[in-house]
C-alpha cells in the first residue's frame, strides 16, 4: 500500500492514488473514528479492517469489564474493579490505547505516504485478540499445578479404582459400657469378661456438661481385645436409646486400635439432651460405645463392578446394532448417491444431489446431538443411543459406500462381459469383488467410531456406560467412574486393535 | 468369417467413433488394427462383442448377425469371442485361479456362479490354460501382485477358457514395455498359427504390426483409410503412414531394421 517498501517486505508494489485529505486530519479522523483517516487515504480495506476490529475489541472489553465488576455502580467503578480482579483487563486496556496511538499514527503516514511497516498495527490486533481470548477462556495453567494437592487423591481414585470392584460384606462390632450420670454413690458395677473385647472406664460415673455452663467431666476411656489397627468409632446411647457420636471440639472422634486391638482416650461427656430435671431415679445409665466396622465372610464383586460390565456390555451392543442399521440402510442409500450410477437422466442425477445434499447434512450434526432428540423422541434407554448413532452411521457409511462404487474399475466389468457372463454372474465376478473390501473396510471402521461414541451419547441419555459415568461423577464417587472410564478405556483400545487388524488383512 | 457391413457409432454426446466401417475377416487371420488414439479402434473392437452397441451397420459372423442379438444368444456369441485388454482388466483382488476360471462363466450356470462354483474339467482345464502360458506357479496369488506381462498372460488365459474362435485384442501391449510386447504377441501369433484362432488386434507400434500382422486396416477419425498385407505394410510409404497417423507424425524405424529377434517370455 505503500509506495517504497522497506527492506525485507515482500507484498507487492501497487500504485496509490494520493491521499483524500491532509496527514493530520486523517490522523484527527482516526483519532475519533479509528479506520476513518486510513479510509480517506485510500487506504480502504485497511481502514475498514480497522474500524472492525476496533468495534469489535471495544464491545468485547467492555462486555468483560461489565461481566467481571457485576455489583459495581458507574463504569469508571467497574473499570477499576475490573483492573483488581482481572489484571488482564488492564493489559488489554493499555494495549486497545496503544493500538489507538498506532492507528492514528498509521493513518497520518498513509495520508502522507509515508514508509512504515504495515503489517505491524494488524499484528498488533491480533494480540490484543489473542489476550480477550486468553481472558475470556478463563485460561489459567497455573490451577493445572496449583490444584494437584486436592485432585491428585481423586485422580488417583480414577486412575486406581479397583477398591471399588470388590465388596467385602460389612459389620459393626459394638462393645460397651455402662455409665451412671450423674455420680452418685451406688456406681455401677463393670465386669471383666474372660474372653472376647471390652472397655474399661475410669470413673464408671460421670456429670453432663451444660450449655453454655460447665463442661462435662472426663472420663479415661481403655479398649481392650477389640479388632486391631482398625478405625474406631465412639457413640453414646442415651436413656432412651438415642443414638450420638462423640463429639471433642465440635468434631467427631474416632480412635484407631493399637496391633492388640486396644486403645486409650480421655473423653469429656457430652450435653445433655434431656434436662436433668426429668431424672426419675436420680441418675440415669447412658451406654458408651466402641463401634467398629469388620468384614466379615468372602469378598464378593462389588454392585459397581456388575453395573460398569452390564453397561460397557450394552454399550458394544449400541454400537453393534447401529453399525448393523446403519449397512442395511446405507447400502441402499450410497447406490442412489453414486455418481456413476445416476448420472443416466435429469431425474436421477437430480436424486443425487438431493441423496447427497441430505446425507451431508446429517453428517453434519454431531451424533450427540441426534442422541438429544432422540432422547425426547423415544426416551432415555439404549434406544435412543441406537437411533443417533444409526443416523449418523447412515450418514457416513452411505457417503463411503457411495465413493467406493463411484471408484469401481469398469474395465473388470466389461472384461467379465465379454467372457459371455450373464448380469449375475458380472456382479458376482466384476462388481462384489470390487465393493466388499471397502465395503467391510469401512463398516469395521464405523463400528468401531459406533463404540466409540455409545458411550459419549450415553452421558446424555442414550443408554450405555456412558450414562453411568456421568451419574457417577456428579454424585463423586471417582473409584466407581474410574472403573467405568477402565473398561471404556481397555474396550476401545482393544476394538479399535481387532477393527485395525481386520480391515489390514482384508484389503 | 466376420463380416462387417457399414458399421457406425455416433455416442450419445455426438461422438462419431465410426464411419460406415466395412471390411471381412477370413479364418485364421491376425488382423491388426492401428490407428491414432481416438481413431475408433477400441470402439470397432467393443462392438464386435456387443460391449458397445452399435449405432448402424451389421456384425455377420458365421452368418449370423451379432448386432441383433439378446440375451442368452449374445451370451452364447460372445463365449466364442475371447477378448484382451490394454489394461489386462483382471478382478484384482481374485486369485490368478479365479481369473482364469472367470473365462468359463458363458459355460456356468448363475447357480453356481453365485457360490463362485466351478466343475473339475473347468478347474482341470484352467490348469492346462495357466500351463500353456506359463503362470501356473502364479494360480494361487493375487492378480495385482502379478506383472505387467504376467497379467496379460493371465488375461490370455482367461480368454482362452471360453474356448474360442475369434479374439478380440485392444492394444493388448501398450501398457509394456518393447520386450514383454514381442512376448504376449508372439503367443498370440502362437495360439494364431497352432489353433488356427482368428485374432483382431489393435495396435501402435509399427514394427510390431509389420511382424505380426497377416492383414492390417488402418482406422482414422473412424474411417478405413488403409488396407493391405504384410506385404503391403512393409512398403508402406511415408503418405500413407500420415494418412492413418496425421500430418505431424514421424516415422521412427521403420521397415524391419532394427533387432526384433523374438524374447521368449522369461522376462515377463
Amino acid at each position: 500500500m505503500n509506495n517504497k517498501k522497506p527492506k525485507g517486505s515482500y507484498m507487492i508494489e501497487e500504485e496509490r492514488k494520493p491521499s483524500m485529505v491532509s496527514p493530520i486530519v486523517a490522523a484527527i479522523l482516526s483519532a475519533i473514528v479509528p479506520g476513518l483517516g486510513q479510509i480517506l487515504a485510500r487506504a480502504y480495506k485497511r481502514g475498514i479492517v480497522l474500524f472492525a476490529s476496533f468495534i469489535t475489541i471495544a464491545g468485547l472489553l467492555i462486555w468483560r469489564v461489565i461481566a467481571t465488576a457485576k455489583y459495581d455502580v458507574g463504569f469508571f467503578n467497574k473499570l477499576t474493579k475490573s483492573f483488581r480482579l482481572e489484571p488482564m483487563i488492564l493489559i488489554l486496556v493499555i494495549l486497545v490505547f496503544i493500538l489507538w496511538i498506532w492507528t492514528i499514527s498509521d493513518a497520518y503516514k498513509h495520508a502522507a505516504q509515508e514508509d512504515h511497516i504495515t503489517l505491524g498495527v494488524l499484528f498488533l490486533v491480533i494480540v490484543i485478540f489473542f489476550f480477550l481470548g486468553w481472558q475470556i477462556g478463563g485460561i489459567a495453567p497455573a490451577e493445572l499445578i496449583s490444584n494437584i494437592p486436592d485432585s491428585a487423591p481423586l485422580l488417583g481414585q480414577v486412575l486406581w479404582p479397583w477398591d471399588a470392584a470388590i465388596h467385602y460384606p460389612k459389620e459393626i462390632v459394638t462393645t460397651a459400657i455402662e455409665i451412671q450420670i450423674p455420680c452418685t454413690d451406688e456406681l455401677p458395677v463393670s465386669e471383666i469378661p474372660d474372653e472376647g473385647s471390652y472397655i474399661s472406664a475410669d470413673p464408671l460415673c460421670g456429670e453432663l456438661a451444660e450449655l453454655g455452663g460447665q463442661p462435662g467431666s472426663s472420663i479415661q476411656i481403655h479398649g481392650y481385645g477389640l479388632i486391631p489397627n482398625l478405625e474406631t468409632e465412639l457413640w453414646w446411647k442415651d436413656q432412651l436409646s438415642n443414638d450420638f457420636r462423640q463429639r471433642q471440639g465440635g468434631e467427631y472422634i474416632t480412635v484407631i486400635t493399637d496391633e492388640n486391638g486396644d486403645f486409650e482416650i480421655e473423653i469429656f461427656m457430652p450435653y445433655a439432651l434431656i434436662p436433668a430435671g426429668h431424672l426419675a431415679q436420680g441418675y440415669v445409665i447412658w451406654e458408651f460405645q466402641t463401634r467398629q466396622i469388620a468384614s466379615v465372610g468372602e469378598w464378593t464383586y462389588s454392585d459397581e463392578l456388575k453395573l460398569t460390565t452390564e453397561k460397557m456390555i450394552e454399550t458394544i451392543f449400541i454400537g453393534m446394532m447401529a453399525t448393523f442399521f446403519g449397512i442395511i440402510l446405507a447400502i441402499p442409500v450410497s447406490f442412489l448417491a453414486a455418481r456413476n450410477l445416476m448420472s443416466a437422466n435429469g431425474f436421477t442425477i437430480a436424486i443425487y444431489y438431493f441423496v447427497r445434499t441430505i446425507l451431508n447434512i446429517i453428517r453434519s450434526i454431531e451424533p450427540l446431538i441426534w442422541a438429544l432428540i432422540f432422547v425426547i423422541v423415544v426416551g432415555l434407554g439404549p434406544f435412543a443411543g441406537i437411533m443417533a448413532l444409526t443416523v449418523h452411521s447412515i450418514a457416513a457409511l452411505g457417503k463411503l459406500y457411495s465413493e467406493s462404487i463411484e471408484s469401481i474399475d469398469s474395465g473388470q466389468i466389461e472384461a467379465i462381459q465379454a467372457t459371455g457372463a450373464n448380469w449375475v454372474q458380472t456382479v458376482m465376478f466384476a462388481v462384489v469383488p470390487q465393493i466388499i473390501p471397502p465395503f467391510v473396510s469401512f463398516t469395521i471402521y464405523r463400528w468401531d467410531i459406533n463404540i466409540r461414541m455409545s458411550t459419549i451419547v450415553g452421558m446424555v441419555g442414550g443408554g450405555g456406560i456412558g450414562f453411568l459415568l456421568v451419574q457417577w461423577i456428579r454424585l463423586f464417587e471417582y473409584r466407581a467412574a474410574g472403573l467405568a472410564v477402565w473398561f471404556i478405556t481397555v474396550t476401545v483400545a482393544l476394538l479399535d486393535y481387532v477393527s485395525a487388524e481386520i480391515r489390514k488383512n482384508y484389503v | 468369417m466376420l463380416e462387417i457391413r457399414n458399421l457406425t457409432k455416433v455416442y450419445d454426446d455426438g461422438t462419431v467413433a465410426l464411419k460406415n466401417v466395412s471390411f471381412t475377416v477370413a479364418e485364421g487371420e491376425f488382423l491388426i488394427i492401428i490407428g491414432l488414439s481416438g481413431s475408433g479402434k477400441s470402439t470397432l473392437l467393443r462392438c464386435i462383442n456387443r460391449l458397445i452397441d452399435p449405432t448402424e451397420g451389421e456384425i455377420l459372423w458365421n452368418g449370423v448377425d451379432i448386432v441383433k442379438l439378446e440375451g442368452d444368444d449374445l451370451r452364447k456369441a460372445r463365449r466364442k469371442i475371447g477378448m484382451i485388454f490394454q489394461h489386462f482388466n483382471l478382478i484384482k483382488r481374485s486369485s490368478v485361479l479365479n481369473n482364469v476360471l472367470a473365462g468359463r462363466l458363458g459355460y456356468t450356470s448363475s447357480k453356481q456362479s453365485l457360490f463362485g462354483r466351478f466343475s473339475k474339467k473347468d478347474i482341470e482345464r484352467a490348469y492346462k490354460s495357466m500351463e500353456r502360458l506359463g503362470i501356473t506357479d502364479q494360480a494361487k496369488k493375487r492378480a495385482d501382485e502379478l506383472s505387467g506381462g504376467q497379467q496379460q498372460r493371465v488375461g490370455i488365459a482367461r480368454a482362452l477358457m471360453q474356448e474360442p474362435e475369434l479374439i478380440l485384442a485392444d492394444e493388448p501391449v501398450a501398457s509394456l514395455d518393447p520386450v514383454l510386447a514381442h512376448s504376449i504377441l508372439h503367443r498370440l501369433e502362437t495360439l494364431n498359427k497352432e489353433d488356427n484362432l482368428t485374432i483382431i488386434c489393435s495396435l501402435h507400434y509399427l514394427d510390431l504390426v509389420q511382424k505380426y500382422s497377416t492383414r492390417v486396416i488402418g482406422l482414422s477419425y473412424g474411417e478405413i483409410v488403409y488396407e493391405g498385407s504384410q506385404k503391403d505394410i512393409q512398403a508402406m510409404t511415408d503418405e500413407q503412414f500420415k494418412e492413418i497417423y496425421g500430418e505431424e507424425a514421424i516415422r521412427v524405424g521403420g521397415g524391419l531394421e532394427g533387432d526384433l529377434t523374438q524374447v521368449e517370455g522369461g522376462a515377463a
